[in-house]
Formats: structure tokens, sequence, C-alpha cells
């Protein structure tokens, strides 16, 4: 059987996202089950889950990176995002006491850089407000539900961070007019 | 551009003034941001170079260039959004950085392609086609085409066919046009659109180029004309169409036998195309009282087996099967569901015994009953999700379809039917293919698709093993079928 070949000539190139996960997954895998078992042997507080939080966001942020929706907006949301969480972590099962304060100013900091990212692109970046959105609503409603429970003196973070959002909501509202429910209905669809 | 704005210095005034009005009226198409309005200008200057250059007229070449086919698309802001239908649910959730579900349909002209003419015949069919011009988004439940308005570029072919695309970044598309030598051809991400929408756009980025190369198409109804707005069916959701069934049908079944070929690590790693005449297909088809994909079934599973060392077990093939040809609707999107046509091992031994069975299973399961039950589970299983977040859907998604993957299945064949176009535009074609892309255990998907009395048959590898196209080669002389063998050469290492 005799082929004629009727297409160029290629060296292929894998995808270098591909080859970085093959190389990391592994270390990173053993990691991942080697610093539980450390933990639970030599005892004490729960550190493992630290590690272990720290090893998804290296995966999720750095080595397997987001397949859609991959821009400046979601990857900074998701990274202030997973950082709360991590200081949330950290305060709860190794040193009590500052996260509330702490994860309210990195999500209003969060907030305003976001905000900046936005206006600073707005044309191209309009294709971008669900992450922003989320993050928005998710402060606010954070901000509501922490206020209702919590009236000590290190919780003006919390209504700060209300605030904040509340503030950029209107602005974004002013800004995008109809498009920010249109923004909602895409984001929220379930047809 | 210099060269263009030398060849201005070159008109008469009154050219030069064609050529203003020309622009200004480009002007008004175009409100792209400054960067994209330049190239899509460039593009412009780039055609009009190439037609100077080929002695035709400043003001034929305004005529055919004429800025109206731009429509409003460039002029107007982004508004309409797209849930992805019933079918493309799951190809979001299931791809990974090396691995998505993507075709491609080529189309082999009888002169080499003229990139310029080819981007600007992209430029005005993209607005046709609104479903394409798009960006895949994540929404909290489910994924969701949005509109984007920008340059869609043509691309030299220098790459693996059906790469995946990225689709991660801001206004990126689905789907890229690629163009080597006298061959045009489109690799769509199957979010956007099956083969029926597929061959849709195709054809009619093809007509819009040979348009542009004067050649005369009259109205028809094989090829969608490129000015007409979109009709509101062309969007549908048409799984939403077909009534649900009394009893649903399941996905799983048991796992097929995988031909035995290393699988390699570049996919496909080779590209083979038996092109031969549909007449002799015809005919050797009739010798057996088969139907052609009967036929070709009956072919793959001879050659699959003997691209197996294994003794038990079935080998299954996949059947995609176009829900058109039950349900009619314009859609341009997904709207095709599947069956899967299972031999054990042992049976499989000549044509003559198989090919009653293969006939008598396809009726079966591809009737339009058994569709229908499936379009009825994959309805069910899409409303029974809607409510849980698309971060929980989608690893749940990627852990079930790394399990199961194709594993159910040992090939595929993908029959797009004959393909019929006016005289004006066939004339021009010398013939057309259509690859499927990659799998993550089968060794080879097959594809065919007929035009000219040109019966393309298409096998991407998996595998470096040549045993299952050799054999199926030589099962086709064996019924005196002509062939011709065109492709590609390995690309792996």
């Amino acid at each position: 059987m005799k082929i004629k070949i009727t297409y160029p000539k290629v060296s292929p190139e894998k995808v270098k996202q591909q080859r970085l996960m093959n190389f990391m997954k592994w270390p990173l895998l053993i990691a991942a089950i080697i610093c539980p078992i450390i933990n639970l042997a030599t005892g004490g507080k729960a550190w493992s889950l630290v590690v272990l939080m720290s090893i998804y966001m290296v995966w999720d942020l750095v080595i397997s990176r987001d397949l859609v929706e991959y821009n400046r907006i979601s990857q900074f949301v998701k990274l202030i995002t997973l950082t709360g969480l991590l200081l949330t972590i950290i305060d709860v099962f190794l040193s009590p006491g500052w996260a509330l304060e702490v994860v309210s100013i990195l999500i209003f900091s969060g907030l305003i850089v976001t905000a900046v990212l936005f206006f600073t692109d707005l044309e191209r970046q309009k294709q971008n407000i669900f992450p922003f959105l989320f993050l928005i609503l998710l402060s606010i409603f954070s901000s509501i539900v922490g206020l209702s429970f919590y009236h000590e003196e290190d919780s003006w973070g919390l209504a700060v961070m209300g605030a904040v959002a509340l503030f950029l909501l209107i602005t974004l509202s002013i800004t995008l007019k109809e498009n920010i429910l249109n923004e909602l209905r895409k984001g929220f669809h379930t047809s | 551009m210099e060269e263009f704005n030398n060849y201005i210095k070159t008109l008469t005034e009154e050219e030069q003034t064609l050529l203003k009005d020309f622009f200004i009226s480009f002007d008004e198409h175009c409100l792209l941001n400054k960067h994209t309005k330049e190239k899509l200008k460039e593009d412009f200057e780039k055609a009009i170079l190439y037609y100077h250059k080929q002695g035709t007229e400043l003001k034929d070449a305004l005529s055919y260039l004429d800025v109206k086919n731009l429509g409003g698309f460039y002029a107007r802001p982004p508004v309409l959004w797209f849930p992805l239908d019933d079918a493309a649910k799951i190809y979001p959730l299931s791809m990974a950085h090396d691995r998505m579900a993507m075709f491609r349909l080529s189309v082999y002209l009888k002169e080499d392609v003229v990139p310029e003419i080819l981007q600007m015949a992209l430029n005005f069919t993209i607005k046709r086609f609104s479903t394409f011009a798009t960006t895949l988004k994540k929404g909290f439940f489910w994924h969701y085409l949005d509109i984007t308005k920008r340059r869609f570029k043509i691309e030299v072919e220098c790459d693996v066919p059906s790469q995946p695309i990225k689709v991660s970044r801001s206004g990126s598309q689905s789907f890229r046009v690629k163009y080597y030598k006298n061959r045009i051809s489109v690799e769509f991400f199957h979010v956007l659109t099956d083969g029926t929408g597929g061959m849709a756009f195709l054809t009619s980025l093809t007509a819009e180029y040979l348009k542009l190369l004067g050649v005369k198409i009259p109205k028809n109804d094989s090829v969608l004309d490129i000015n007409e707005e979109p009709s509101k069916e062309e969007y549908e959701n048409a799984f939403k169409s077909v009534p649900d069934a009394s009893n649903a049908s399941g996905f799983i079944d048991k796992m097929a036998v995988q031909m035995d070929g290393k699988l390699s690590k570049v996919r496909p790693c080779k590209i083979i195309h038996f092109k031969m005449d549909s007449s002799d297909l015809k005919k050797a088809s009739k010798k057996y009282n088969a139907t052609i994909t009967s036929y070709l079934l009956a072919l793959m599973f001879v050659a699959g087996k003997s691209a197996t060392d294994k003794l038990s077990g079935d080998i299954s093939i996949q059947v995609p099967v176009n829900m058109r040809k039950y349900y009619p609707s314009k859609t341009l999107r997904n709207f095709s569901m599947y069956c899967g046509i299972r031999l054990e091992l042992d049976k499989i031994t000549s044509l003559e015994d198989i090919i009653s069975e293969i006939t008598k299973q396809l009726d079966e399961k591809a009737s339009k009953e058994e569709m229908s039950k499936m379009v009825t589970s994959a309805k069910r299983m899409t409303s029974m999700l809607k409510f849980v977040p698309l971060s929980i859907k989608a690893p749940i998604a990627r852990i079930v379809y790394g399990f199961l993957g194709d594993k159910i299945f040992s090939n595929t064949l993908s029959n797009l039917g004959v393909v019929k176009l006016p005289e004006e535009l066939s004339n021009k074609i010398e013939s057309m293919d259509f690859i499927l892309g990659t799998a993550i255990t089968n060794r080879a998907g097959c594809s065919v698709v007929t035009i000219n009395n040109i019966t393309t048959f298409s096998i991407s590898k998996m595998t470096v093993d040549p045993t299952f196209e050799e054999k199926f080669y030589e099962l086709l002389e064996n019924d005196n079928i002509n062939v011709t063998v065109e492709g590609s050469g390995l690309y792996e290492n």
C-alpha cells in the first residue's frame, strides 16, 4: 500500500501544559500522601491540611491551568478565594484568632485589584465579568452573615468588605446597565 | 501597508476616490477595537492587491469585496449567547489539556488556495454562523457559548491535524480554518456543531471563496446564503424537539476489544485517506446485499480483528446517527446520537458471514425508537444535573470519562453521506475528506464522505501498527475497488 503524502511535514510539539503536568504530578502526589501519614504518625496539630491545600493551590493555579475561562479576572478571583481558604485553614487548625480580620482585608483588597483589572480593559473584560460578580456577591453574602453573628472590634474588615463589594456592584450596574443582568442570566443559566 | 500605499499612488484620481469611498463605507461597517479593525482593513488591502496582480479592474475588485458582505456583524456590540445543546454539554466537561473532541472537514479544490481571498471569505461568512463566532464560557451550572465580535483568522497548515484548540483565553474561538496547497480545512471543537453543521459551514465558506474568485454560483438550497439573516431554527437545541420515549436507554456497555498496537504519544499519529469511486463501492456493497455503511463496517470488523491478538471478547464500532433524518431540523448545532454495532471476535470470519448481522443490528440500533430512547436518557441526565454546580460536576465527569472513556468501543465509523452541491460549485471541487479527532484508547477512528462520485474513507490512527489499514486496503482490493491512498507521514518519532 503506497501512500501519497498530502500533508506538510511537521515536528509535533507536545502540549507544554501536559508535559508540565506529567512531570509535576508524581512529586506532588507523593507529598500529598506522605504528609498526612507523617502528621498522623507524629500527632500534634493538623499541619498536613495546610500542605494539602497549598499543593492543591499550586496544582490548580500553576500546573493544571483552567481549560475554559483562563483570563486575568478569573485567575485573580481564584487566587483570592483559594488564599482566603488557605488562611482560614491555618487559623482553624494551627494558630487561631486572626483569620476573620486578615481574610476580609485580603478579600476587599482583592476586590479593589480585580476592579482595576476589569475597568482598565473594560471592552474585553466585559466578557469575563461573571467571576468578578461571583466574588462581589459572595463578599456581600459573607459580610451580611458574618456581621449578623459577630460584632467584636475586629469585625471592621467584614464591614469594609461588604461596603466595597456593594460599591462595586453599584458601579458595575451603572457602567454596564442591563448587561449586568444579562451576565447573571448567562452565568446562572440551567438550560 | 507599504505595498498598498505604493499601489494607491499608481491609481487615477477617480480610482483613488472610489477606493477612499470604499474604506469610508468599511469604517461604518466596522466598529471593532483599533487593532482588530486595522487587521481587517489589511485583509481588504491584501485582497485588493491580489486582484490587481491578477489584472482585475479596481471597480470589479471592489464589487467582489463589497463591504455590505460584512453586514452588521462587526458594527454591532455582541449580544447573543447560547446555552450548550444536550450533546455538547459533555465535551467541555471531559476535555483535558491534550484531549479535546475535535473533527475536521476538508475540501480539495482544483487549484491552489489563495490565502488573501480565503481570509476575506471567512470575514464575510462568519456572520452567517453566529453560534460559531463564539467563545466557550463557564457559568455556575453549565458552560455556554458567548458571542465574540472579532476577526477570525485563517492559518497555513503546519501542525498535526485536529489538535486541541486553546479555548480558554478572552474571545478565543472554538474552530480553526486552515489551508494547504489546494485544500481548505476547518477543524471544529464538537461543542459548536456536528458533522452536518460543520459541512454547512465549509460549503458556505468554499462557495464564498469561489464567488470572490469570480465563480458564478446561483442561489440554491444546498449552500447557505451568507448575506441572509440566520433563522432562529439554526440556533436551536434540536434535542428539545424530540418527544420523550417511554423508557430511556443507557450509555454504558461492556468493554470492547481494542486493537493491540501501542498507543502513540502524538495523536493522531497518522492520517490515511482511501479515495475510491463511489460506483465501485456501491457495486461491491450490492454484491453482499448491503448498504455502503454496512459494507464498510464489515470491512472494519475484519480488519479490526486482524489488528488484535486477543481470542475472545467483542469488537464494537460506534456509529454516529444524524437525528435530522428522524426529526427534520435546520439546526447548525449538534443533533446526532450514536449506536454501537457489536460482534463477538470468534464470529468475525468472513464478510459474507457478518454482513447480514451488521445490517440487522444497524437497522435495530439506529432506529428512530432507539435513538429517541438515547435522547431521552441524555435529556434526563442533563435535567438531573442542572442544579449541580459546575465545580462539582466537572471533576466527577472527568473521573468517570477518564475511567470509561471510549473503552466500550473499539473503533468509530462516521458517515456524512453524499454531499450535494450546485454544479457550478462541485465543478471546482476535486474531493472532500472528514477526519475524526483523537481517541483515548481506540487505535483508530474512521469517517466517510462522498462528493463528485468520489468516496473518501479516512482513518485517524492512534497507533503506529499498520495492520488495520493494510488489511482494510487488501479487502477493498479483493472486491475490485480501485483505491488511491493519500495521507500524512508518521507524526510519531
